[in-house]
């Protein structure tokens, strides 16, 4: 694939809950090693625009192609496309029957056939670039809020995804753990992976983030640098959102 | 409200009620055996007294009175053998169909999602022992079927509709974002059934199930009425050459009465081991 060809590519697409238009018309580009981060009100649509992405909800209209694969398509390999995209969830979603280290090896040791040792082999680094080795044996109920979104994030990575998926990663935990995964994220984002972040963290986003998506009503209101975004909005809308949280 | 928004706020409720570990989802069947437990010390000395006290008294009555107490232990091991085998077949094949049903109850396409509920529908409206008459007796008219053969075929076609009552209770049970965080790294659907949710389900199935257990347990009973030679067929047996009908069906109350304490015994230690993931 051309290096400068989009590894996500939305265009003009839809999505309708009965009769919200949940999205309107969304066009979106993300480029290999780009991180965008997508900000908005509840309900404007930005989770709905992420989940597209893989799918986990289905869309109406328009073309929605991940690494040149067309993810709407109904003969698509949704199953292998989603190998390729890591997700991370507001409620972490970890496997509770299973411990910390087999929540990150049941994936490649299922659906990519690793043996179990090399699963695990390849498990302990992830855990350690998250900081969670010496819970490696520990069950999630037995993690803080935080502990568990580094766990989600190393299941994800377990799968040698080439994009990650963040939605809302930071919005169920207790404000003095969001810093912790605030940094692996960090980490994530300085060794190069293509991130598209669904968050309210707005420091995360200045620092982060190559471009801002501003939604608001199923519609990308606004999008550009986070200085143009924060220092110069131009959209009423994103300068009344800015002006209500900062 | 987006739809999106009120599943989050859905599976964000779940995770604190999973918080609590499991055993916070009880599913609540009707027609269960009573099941002991320490926690309801009431029931557990119920329990004690009349697991001791029917011990008691056969061994009593035994030893009072051997003519015709003792002639009766004697006469009806074979249907002790009886019932138990047709309860243990019973329960394999219903626990087949009850994954089935559930699964179909549960299943997106509507053919499927309707058979699977129809069978439960018809089946839960129909007396188990109607049915029975009608397997051995209404299709007997065109084939016959041996009478074991059609009491396990029988009590399968019933426990396997409240299986998989059970089991779509269970399954349904589990937040909805642990599907999707199977579905996101790339689980097909069966595999995330497989290998996330059944193996979870399990831990809430495994209860209501030992309840069923019993419940077929002394429902086997009924299949005494179609020459299956179980306990209380042996009982009557007996009774009939006899005419000890006092003394004969006292004992065969009393083995069933053991029988069951015992396995709602068994239910309770397995229950006990469900301990929480940690």
């Amino acid at each position: 694939m051309n290096e400068s060809s989009p590894v996500i590519s939305v265009r003009g697409v839809y999505k309708f809950f009965g009769r919200l238009t949940a999205l309107e018309n969304i066009d979106l580009d993300v480029y290999s090693q780009e991180r965008i981060v997508v900000i908005g009100p509840s309900g404007s649509g930005k989770s709905t625009l992420l989940r597209a992405v893989n799918q986990l909800e289905s869309i109406d209209r328009g073309t929605l192609t991940v690494n040149g694969s067309d993810v709407a398509h109904p003969k698509a390999d949704l199953n292998k496309i989603r190998m390729g995209l890591g997700m991370v969830f507001q409620n972490f979603n970890l496997f509770p029957h299973k411990t910390v280290l087999q929540n990150l090896t049941l994936g490649p040791m299922k659906l990519k056939k690793v043996p179990k040792e090399q699963a695990e082999s390849e498990a302990y680094p992830l855990l350690d670039k998250v900081g969670i080795r010496d819970k490696a044996n520990v069950y999630p109920s037995k993690l803080s809020g935080g502990e568990k979104q580094r766990v989600a994030m190393a299941r994800a990575l377990a799968m040698n995804p080439s994009i990650m998926l963040f939605d809302e990663p930071t919005s169920a935990l207790d404000p003095e753990m969001i810093g912790e995964v605030l940094d692996v994220m960090k980490d994530l984002a300085r060794e190069g992976m293509t991130m598209v972040v669904v968050s309210h963290e707005m420091g995360f986003a200045r620092e982060v983030a190559d471009r801002v998506v501003f939604m608001d009503q199923g519609n990308i209101v606004e999008r550009g640098t986070p200085e143009h975004f924060f220092q110069n909005p131009q959209h009423p809308r994103t300068q009344k959102f800015l002006s209500q949280i900062l | 409200m987006s739809q999106t928004d009120q599943r989050t706020q859905q599976s964000a409720d779940k995770e604190t009620a999973e918080d609590t570990g499991p055993g916070s989802y009880r599913i609540e069947v009707t027609d269960s055996a009573a099941i002991p437990d320490k926690s309801d010390k009431g029931l557990f000395t119920a329990w004690r007294v009349s697991a001791f006290g029917a011990i008691g008294l056969i061994i009593l009555l035994c030893l009072v009175k051997p003519d015709p107490y003792w002639d009766i232990l004697l006469f009806v091991p074979d249907g002790v053998l009886v019932t138990f085998e047709v309860t243990m077949l019973s329960i394999l094949l219903s626990l087949i169909v009850g994954l089935i049903t559930g699964l179909g109850r549960l299943s997106g396409n509507t053919f499927v999602n309707l058979t699977a509920s129809t069978y439960v529908e018809v089946v839960r409206g129909i007396p188990l022992l109607v049915q029975l008459f009608y397997i051995y007796y209404a299709l007997g008219t065109f084939t016959q079927i041996p009478p074991f053969t059609a009491a396990v075929i029988a009590l399968t076609v019933c426990y396997g509709a409240y299986m998989g009552e059970i089991f779509r209770a269970g399954i349904d049970s589990i937040d909805y974002g642990q599907t999707e965080a199977a579905r996101s790294l790339g689980f097909s659907s069966w595999q995330t059934m497989r290998f996330v949710i059944i193996p979870q389900a399990m831990r809430t199935i495994l209860p209501p199930v030992g309840n069923e257990f019993i419940a077929l347990l002394k429902d086997t009973s009924l299949v005494s009425i179609i020459a299956v030679s179980d306990l209380l067929r042996r009982g009557r047996e007996f009774a009939t050459s006899t005419f000890d009908y006092f003394e004969t069906f006292t004992l065969v109350a009393l083995l069933y009465l053991l029988i069951t304490l015992f396995l709602s015994k068994i239910v309770n230690i397995m229950e006990n081991r469900l301990t929480p993931y940690e």
